[in-house]
């Protein structure tokens, strides 16, 4: 699987759908056929939510599935961009810059693969989960959330995973605690080949951290502010090994090995 | 309506319209290629280049506010080798002019990355940034007094035959002063405004939004604090202005050249349009054509009171 193979062009999207998933999470689906035919799991798209609005900068946002000539995009209202992207009706236009990105790869020979999601860290799990059932590699998927209700689109993950645990905060569903819990247990017992990695950059840096402990590589989709989205910008860096990569061109997926997480690690940061 | 001519000139350099890109907002032109065809352009300004690599600062750099951003990149770029030999190299194929930013902590600095791109052919022009508000040492310390914005100006003045434009800071009490400073160390024509420092911090945290705290306002925000430097610059000064500030449609470019510009950047907008900057050059061009206007260059100052009121 070879991801950011399509060239990102500007499509006219329209709101197909926009529903209420759990308090304040949504999913809304786009009417955009280009990018919906061209984007890889893992990439993401650069959406203009409002225009003549007081907020001017485009919003990424990770597609989750892409069917039919539409996208589908989870998000949680956090500011003034999604709080007016879950006010948006079906019909309203919408435009955006897509597919952008390095989206997950697949190591050749994969069979096991273990995806740990916490919260929205499933936002950009959809296709991937899709894309791994259909060549064949067994899913595990950990999913933690702050209390049941957010443990989203159990139906699509129960249906191409050969397993699901879940954990929540509030010991609502699932084990009781944290999904970084969970996925060392899993790591432990049925020693992955591949790990996929998003949500709150604390737990993504404790899975890749087990990953490491474990020889398993790891793949983190890493969230950044970003202004252009094409590179241009360098609002986005991340610290990697490498140097300073820009989360939209270079990542937003990374290979977790890569990524120095703590300041103190970054050569560049001046002491 | 291909009847406007919309050439201008800065300095030796003619352009084939007045629409360029900001600094810092246009990578070099490269991540833009998708979207814009480049040789429609007045002139592509890349980033800024300094002498060695520089890193930037930490994340988060940018805060969005309203109509408009802060940012605090600090100047990350390869150095002028890298750049020279990947950016350069393709905007050598490119059928446009090419206008370098360059950056420096010290004026030695500044004057070995002009000596060097005084070499490169396929570079059309120099930009002297002396009004980066995001790194310590260097960038707006050079901008904010008359003497150290003129000792940089003579410094890259006499390492370069090309035609030099110094971007200047709004961060001053009388930028006119700082213009006519450049002016007379030989500068071809000064581009203004740079973004304008600025803070935003986060009242569910208590923490600034941005890693280094303060950093550069830009975007329709500042536009008419642009516009009121612009028109202030451009009647102090002979040489040629570069207006800039929150450029989004061609009436925001056409406002500019009233107040003074020879010629706009597109900055902000970039961001949120990536062919921000042709639907500005078509709009000028039809701007002009709607009101019998044969020549852009004619609005070029002429909104100030000597030229009389427009009949309408």
């Amino acid at each position: 699987m070879t991801c950011g193979a399509h060239r990102p062009a500007v499509e006219k999207a329209t709101v197909a759908a926009n529903d209420r998933m759990a308090r304040g999470v949504g999913v809304v689906t786009l009417k955009a056929p280009a990018t919906a035919a061209a984007i890889a799991p893992g990439q993401f798209v650069h959406l203009r939510i409002a225009e003549g609005a007081d907020f001017i900068l485009r919003r990424p946002f990770s597609v989750y599935r892409a069917h039919g000539g539409h996208l589908e995009i989870l998000y949680q209202v956090v500011g003034v961009g999604t709080r007016a992207l879950s006010e948006a009706a079906p019909g309203t236009a919408m435009d955006l810059i897509g597919p952008l990105g390095r989206g997950w790869w697949v190591p050749e020979g994969a069979a096991h693969a273990l995806l740990v999601a916490g919260g929205l860290g499933v936002a950009p799990m959809g296709m991937l989960v899709e894309c791994l059932a259909q060549r064949g590699v067994a899913v595990t998927l950990a999913h933690g959330a702050p209390t049941s209700e957010r443990l989203l689109a159990r139906e699509l993950f129960e249906a191409n995973c050969r397993r699901v645990e879940l954990a929540t905060d509030d010991g609502s569903a699932g084990a009781c605690g944290f999904v970084t819990a969970l996925s060392e247990e899993i790591i432990a017992a049925d020693r992955p080949d591949v790990i996929y990695a998003c949500g709150p950059e604390p737990m993504q840096r404790t899975v890749a951290a087990q990953a490491t402990a474990a020889g398993v590589p790891c793949q983190v989709s890493l969230e950044r502010l970003m202004a252009c989205g094409i590179g241009a910008c360098l609002s986005c860096v991340v610290s990697t090994r490498d140097g300073r990569k820009r989360a939209c061109v270079d990542g937003p997926v990374f290979d977790a090995a890569d990524v120095l997480w703590e300041p103190s690690e970054d050569p560049e940061v001046r002491a | 309506m291909s009847a406007v001519d919309m050439r201008v000139r800065i300095g030796d350099l003619e352009l084939r319209n007045p629409v360029m890109t900001a600094s810092g907002t246009f990578g070099s032109g490269r991540e833009y290629a998708e979207f814009v065809d480049l040789s429609r352009l007045g002139a592509v300004v890349t980033k800024g280049v300094s002498i060695e690599p520089w890193s930037g600062n930490e994340s988060p750099r940018i805060a969005e506010t309203p109509c408009g951003m802060l940012n605090s990149i600090g100047l990350q770029n390869p150095g002028v080798e890298a750049f020279c030999a990947n950016d350069l190299a393709w905007l050598a194929a490119q059928d446009v002019p090419v206008i370098v930013n360059v950056v420096g902590h010290s004026v030695d600095e500044y004057a070995a990355v002009a000596a060097q791109l005084d070499s490169e052919p396929v570079v059309s022009a120099l930009e002297v940034n002396i009004s980066c508000p995001n790194v310590d040492a260097g960038g707006m310390a050079f901008g904010t007094t008359c003497a150290a914005a003129a000792e940089v100006t003579r410094a890259v003045r006499a390492e370069t035959r090309k035609t030099l434009v110094v971007k200047l800071s709004p961060n001053v009490t009388d930028i006119a002063e700082i213009a006519r400073a450049v002016e007379a160390e030989g500068a071809d024509g000064v581009s203004l405004i740079n973004t304008l420092l600025g803070m935003a911090i986060d009242t569910r945290t208590f923490a600034p939004k941005l890693a280094r705290g303060v950093g550069g306002l830009s975007g329709p925000a500042i536009r008419p604090v642009a516009v009121r430097m612009v028109w202030e610059v451009a009647r102090a000064v002979a040489v040629p202005v570069i207006g800039m500030g929150g450029v989004t449609c061609a009436e925001d470019a056409a406002e500019f050249m009233l107040a003074g510009a020879a010629a706009v950047a597109v900055g902000t907008a970039n961001f949120v349009e990536p062919s921000a900057t042709l639907s500005v050059i078509d709009g000028l061009e039809r701007f002009c054509a709607e009101r019998g206007i044969a020549r852009v260059a004619e609005l070029t100052g002429a909104a100030w009171p000597e030229r009389g009121k427009r009949e309408t």
